[in-house]
């Protein structure tokens, strides 16, 4: 093995040039739960006003609970639609036969790394079209249909590792191909079922430009356009209100993150972001 | 069980398939359809409109029509015909006028609101105040200009009611004039090449995407070799730490450089021991805020495909580095970065395409700004021409064009991420015959 001391200069260049995440994440707790001092970064006070949006409206901003309901409706949509198309789509591929499967695969496999986001303009014009734009439907079905390619992919990876035996075995024992899939084979899979479950709520979390685009209207903001409503509003300067709205939306992924890191490692080194 | 067998990959491709075609694939076309089209928020999108605006009527005088038919076309009428009974009725004058009106002037067309007041004025239930009689007028008028008709019909119904009546040629030549619709063009393109903004949005994107991509796979090598020699509980920390960015919603990552860089913020407080004086640092070098956000990000995905790189090396080749004596530096130098000339190639490559491409963190963090056009790219660009200006004319079909491009670039960056898998293996033919 190769020799793994600590070498403190470089871990020391190491946390200098990591000091802007560093910094900038722990005083989004920090400043949450602080009375913000104009000259100061340092908190000074304890407060829980900053908090206050969790029981009254910020004026001309909506309350905060109708944006975290529909984001949660918005991100279990997607969680439903990508695992459950995912999961029958990716054992097609991997182990059904069938004509063209070989240019279906290529297709994913294709789109897989597309950048959907140059797609906004004409996804938007159709929309208007066929009458789904802001529409909270609308948005969860383009966002699921953006990230089906990457769950497809997913999912077959998965699959391809389920030995072959299990379902022969099925097949012998007379259950027919959609009995063994879901007998046997999907409870083989259900880490990946998991994986992708968490990593499709994070995205849909996290989605920032189709609803902005696809559903402004009011009714139906997200948590991320709620937060990029009030950090853009001219009137409202008040950092300390920004990030207990960021730490109150972040926390689900927090949480996530903490315990699935290495599972992320795997997925975000085929990510699509920039 | 038969039919089952055979119908089952149908069933289980097909939900995928076809969502993936509405929301993916045709979108991927349409886009190159509407790039063709002059579609805008003036043209509206779907069916057609005829409007006679006073631009209209500018053009029409331009090519010589009839002065007297023009200015017609812009006048008032007052008709009293049945829907301007109704519309009487249902507003808040005394029956007993509406039932006056309705007996003596049913029928008659006034060419100006004097001429309707002075009927009115002959009335004996008549109207007293002048917010009556302007209600009546209201109720009754007729106007073409700036009316909205779908179809030609609806045009030509629309002229008969203030009373204009043309010839078949002069009602095809003011149906062409009204027509708002969008039409089918190739000028787009000409425009997008004649376009003094075209140059400046290119480099513009070219300057990002250049020092971003520098940013970005320096620190991912840097990263990933760092925490290669690094204890695994070091490792795994920073490692962890620079996930961060990537996993945070797009929108709080960018709140807390915003943050780091106002007038009260982290940099300005820090700078403050140096006898700097606060400032909004963002707006005083918007690019470098550009570069830092979206290359924090971007590192993460390059540490990991390198970190995984680094650690497929045969340790003993390392190790034999390691006796001959070689210093780490050499050892990285001669024989970790020639093995991992495919993967830093292929990152550069990705990211070179995938950041010409986004623009979600530039439209929060400045917006294109400060100022006109200052780190406008090309994908904000898009976004800007076709869905959120100041301009009011939101322009689709332009928009499109913009896109067009860059569904070019998305198709090279997918053609290439397709050659990195043993595509043969892949398809590797199921081992159950149906």
């Amino acid at each position: 093995m190769i020799e793994r001391k600590t070498n403190w200069p470089l871990t020391i260049f190491l946390l200098i040039v990591s000091a802007p995440i560093l910094i900038m994440y722990v005083w989004l707790f920090v400043d949450s739960i602080s009375e913000i001092n104009t000259d100061s970064i340092w908190p000074t006070e304890f407060t829980l006003r900053n908090w206050r949006f969790l029981v009254e409206e910020i004026p001309g901003h909506g309350s905060v609970w109708t944006a975290l309901f529909n984001t949660t409706v918005f991100a279990s949509s997607v969680v439903a639609i990508v695992v459950i198309l995912s999961s029958t789509a990716g054992y097609a591929l991997s182990r059904l036969k069938f004509p063209y499967r070989a240019q279906f695969l290529g297709m994913v496999l294709l789109l897989h790394s597309f950048p959907s986001v140059t797609l906004i303009i004409s996804i938007f014009l159709m929309l208007r079209m066929i009458g789904l734009f802001d529409t909270l439907i609308g948005v969860i079905l383009v966002k699921a249909s953006l990230e089906l390619p990457f769950g497809i992919w997913i999912m077959k990876g998965f699959y391809d590792t389920v030995p072959w035996e299990i379902e022969m075995a099925g097949v012998q024992d007379g259950a027919s191909r959609f009995q063994v899939w879901y007998k046997l084979v999907l409870p083989q899979i259900m880490p990946g079922i998991a994986a992708l479950s968490i990593f499709s709520f994070m995205a849909g979390w996290s989605e920032f430009v189709l609803p902005l685009i696809l559903a402004p209207s009011a009714e139906m903001k997200l948590m991320s356009v709620y937060l990029a409503g009030l950090v853009n509003d001219d009137y409202l300067s008040d950092f300390g209100l920004f990030k207990a709205v960021g730490l109150f939306y972040i926390i689900p992924v927090m949480i996530f993150y903490f315990f699935t890191q290495d599972k992320l490692m795997n997925i975000y080194g085929g990510g699509t972001k920039g | 069980m038969e039919r089952i067998r055979s119908y089952l990959p149908l069933w289980f491709m097909l939900p995928a398939s076809v969502a993936v075609a509405l929301f993916f694939l045709i979108p991927v076309f349409m886009t190159f359809v509407f790039s063709f089209t002059t579609m805008s928020s003036d043209t509206g999108i779907l069916g057609s409109r005829y409007v006679v605006s006073d631009d209209t009527i500018r053009t029409l005088k331009g090519s010589g029509m009839d002065a007297a038919l023009l200015e017609k076309l812009g006048s008032r009428i007052f008709t009293f015909d049945e829907a301007g009974l109704a519309a009487l009725r249902k507003s808040n004058l005394k029956p007993a006028v509406v039932k006056e009106i309705a007996e003596k002037l049913s029928g008659k067309v006034y060419t100006s609101e004097k001429k309707l007041f002075n009927a009115l004025k002959r009335l004996n239930n008549r109207p007293r105040s002048f917010k009556d009689r302007k209600s009546v007028s209201r109720s009754i008028v007729q106007t073409l200009k700036n009316r909205e008709f779908k179809t030609a019909e609806e045009f030509r119904a629309g002229l008969a009611s203030i009373g204009v009546e043309v010839a078949e040629d002069v009602f095809e030549n003011l149906l062409d004039a009204a027509n708002m619709s969008w039409k089918w063009t190739t000028s787009n393109y000409s425009e997008l090449m004649a376009s003094d903004f075209t140059g400046k949005i290119l480099a513009n994107t070219a300057f990002y995407v250049f020092f971003t991509l520098f940013f970005n796979v320096g620190f991912a090598l840097l990263l990933a070799l760092a925490t290669f020699y690094m204890p695994s509980g070091q490792s795994k920390f920073f490692r962890a730490v620079w996930l961060i960015p990537r996993v945070s919603p797009s929108v709080i990552y960018i709140m807390l450089w915003r943050w780091l860089s106002f007038d009260n913020g982290f940099m300005s407080y820090v700078l403050g021991f140096f006898g700097v004086e606060p400032e909004n640092w963002l707006n005083e070098y918007p690019w470098t805020f550009v570069i830092f956000a979206n290359g924090f990000v971007g590192a993460s995905m390059g540490m990991i495909i390198f970190a995984s790189a680094v650690v497929a090396i045969p340790s003993d080749v390392l190790h034999a580095a390691e006796v001959d004596g070689a210093y780490k530096w050499q050892q990285i130098r001669r024989i970790i970065l020639p093995l991992m000339a495919w993967p830093i190639l292929f990152i550069t490559t990705y990211q070179t395409l995938s950041l010409m491409t986004s623009f979600e963190y530039i439209l929060l963090l400045t917006d294109g700004g400060p100022g006109f056009f200052t780190t406008e790219v090309w994908a904000l660009n898009a976004y800007h021409t076709a869905l959120s200006n100041y301009f009011g004319n939101l322009r689709y079909g332009f928009g499109a064009t913009l896109a067009v491009m860059l569904v070019g670039v998305g198709i090279a960056m997918s053609l290439l991420y397709l050659r990195l898998f043993d595509f043969k293996k892949l398809v590797a033919e199921p081992q159950i015959e149906n």
